[in-house]
């Protein structure tokens, strides 16, 4: 696993699993990498990793089964793409606009782009 | 939360002739954390983490799991383990002698353990401790400490002279070890981006003093690096940066307590890595000093 310096490595880790779960690489049901695992694999402190899986958990995107580990639950993906849906519309479209704004890109120059 | 005290230092000073290495640090270490101390050369890393393994002798009070290195060295040994950049080993023995004998002299030392660890590198057991590479040598040295199961580790720049595969394997394996022992870690070492991940804690440290320290998700809260659009560096400027350095040509501003939403709307937001914290700490302090 290789983290970048954008962002603080419990969010890197959260939006790790965010995309095994979007890419259907994990389904619901199906276990996330334990702590330990995530932790030794990333060289990451196990604190960072069971934050990162904490604010899943508070998502309700993830659930912890005692003494099983923390498994996706069954809505994960479709709370997962609302709110990535709702992060691009905030977050990136607006950029993505201006960006193109700057550069002097008409919008229907773009969509006829496809 | 667990909150054992594992380390305590008081006023630790350390003078030689006339200047001082430590000059009055102040640290705690609780149980469980994975604490960092960063600093260029002569901030008097080595010297606290030798006098914590008692091995120097400074003023102040120490305590390490209760007990106190200058006196009690003997009976800490048992429970601190430390990897220091001067690691020598015996020569004349070859890696198999040296695993009995530390077998031998070491009563929480776990040979099989420390084949394992072996196994994943080239060393052999029937080779000679003189034909080893210089890399190998620290590679040995670091399967022996971490194959010892041990309270608190000290680790003194411990992967100089290693190669980037085996540093990355050597932070794997100690983090499996501390995640399975709840161990307390204090690593000092130059490459502070490789370890940024790992810590939980970070000290600061110059000419014998501590500069800062906090935890690393505080430093996360805390501090946030701006890289304004051209147009709005003058609005970004008048938030007071902490800091301000140009990266390629472009402004790189360090903001202390200021509100990310804030300063998005001036251009891209990051968290400082540590290695460039550090510098922003150190210019402003010095800066503090002239004052």
């Amino acid at each position: 696993m290789q983290w970048t310096n954008d962002q603080p490595i419990y969010q890197q880790v959260r939006d790790h699993v965010v995309s095994l779960i979007i890419d259907n690489v994990l389904k619901s049901g199906d276990p996330i990498p334990s702590v330990r695992t995530m932790a030794v694999e990333g060289g990451v402190n196990p604190l960072t990793v069971s934050k990162a899986y904490q604010e899943l958990v508070d998502l309700n995107i993830v659930e912890k089964r005692r003494g099983l580990g923390m498994f996706i639950t069954d809505g994960a993906k479709k709370e997962l793409l609302k709110l990535e849906k709702s992060k691009f519309l905030h977050n990136e479209w607006p950029n993505t606009l201006k960006r193109a704004e700057s550069l002097g890109i008409d919008l229907r120059e773009l969509l006829s782009k496809k | 939360m667990n909150t054992e005290v594992v380390i305590k230092a008081n006023n630790i000073s350390k003078k030689y002739d006339d200047s001082y290495a430590l000059d009055g640090i102040d640290i705690e270490v609780s149980k469980g954390q994975i604490m960092g101390l960063i600093g260029p050369n002569g901030a008097g890393k080595s010297t606290f983490l030798q006098s914590v393994l008692g091995l120097l002798k400074t003023e102040g009070n120490l305590e390490v799991l209760g007990l106190d290195p200058r006196k009690d060295r003997h009976k800490l040994l048992k429970e601190v383990c430390s990897i220091t950049d001067v690691a020598v080993l015996p020569k004349w023995m070859t890696v198999a002698q040296l695993l009995r004998y530390m077998e031998g002299v070491h009563p929480s030392f776990d040979i099989n353990k420390c084949i394992s660890i072996l196994s994943r590198t080239n060393i052999k057991l029937p080779s000679k401790i003189k034909v080893l590479s210089r890399g190998m040598v620290v590679q040995l040295h670091l399967s022996l400490v971490m194959a010892i199961n041990a309270k608190v580790l000290i680790l003194d720049e411990p992967t100089l002279g290693l190669d980037l595969v085996y540093r990355k394997d050597f932070y794997s394996q100690l983090i499996e070890d501390y995640y399975e022992g709840n161990k307390t870690i204090l690593i000092s070492t130059h490459q502070v981006e490789e370890i940024e991940g790992v810590l939980s804690d970070a000290v600061f440290m110059n000419q014998g003093r501590i500069v800062m320290k906090d935890s690393i998700e505080s430093i996360n809260k805390k501090y946030l690096e701006l890289r304004p659009d051209q147009k709005y560096l003058d609005d970004a400027k008048s938030l007071k940066p902490l800091h301000q350095r140009t990266e390629l040509g472009r402004s790189v501003l360090l903001f202390e307590n200021v509100e990310k939403e804030k300063l998005e709307a001036f251009g891209e937001v990051r968290p400082p890595v540590i290695a460039n914290l550090f510098m922003a700490i150190m210019e402003t302090t010095k800066q503090g000093d002239l004052k």
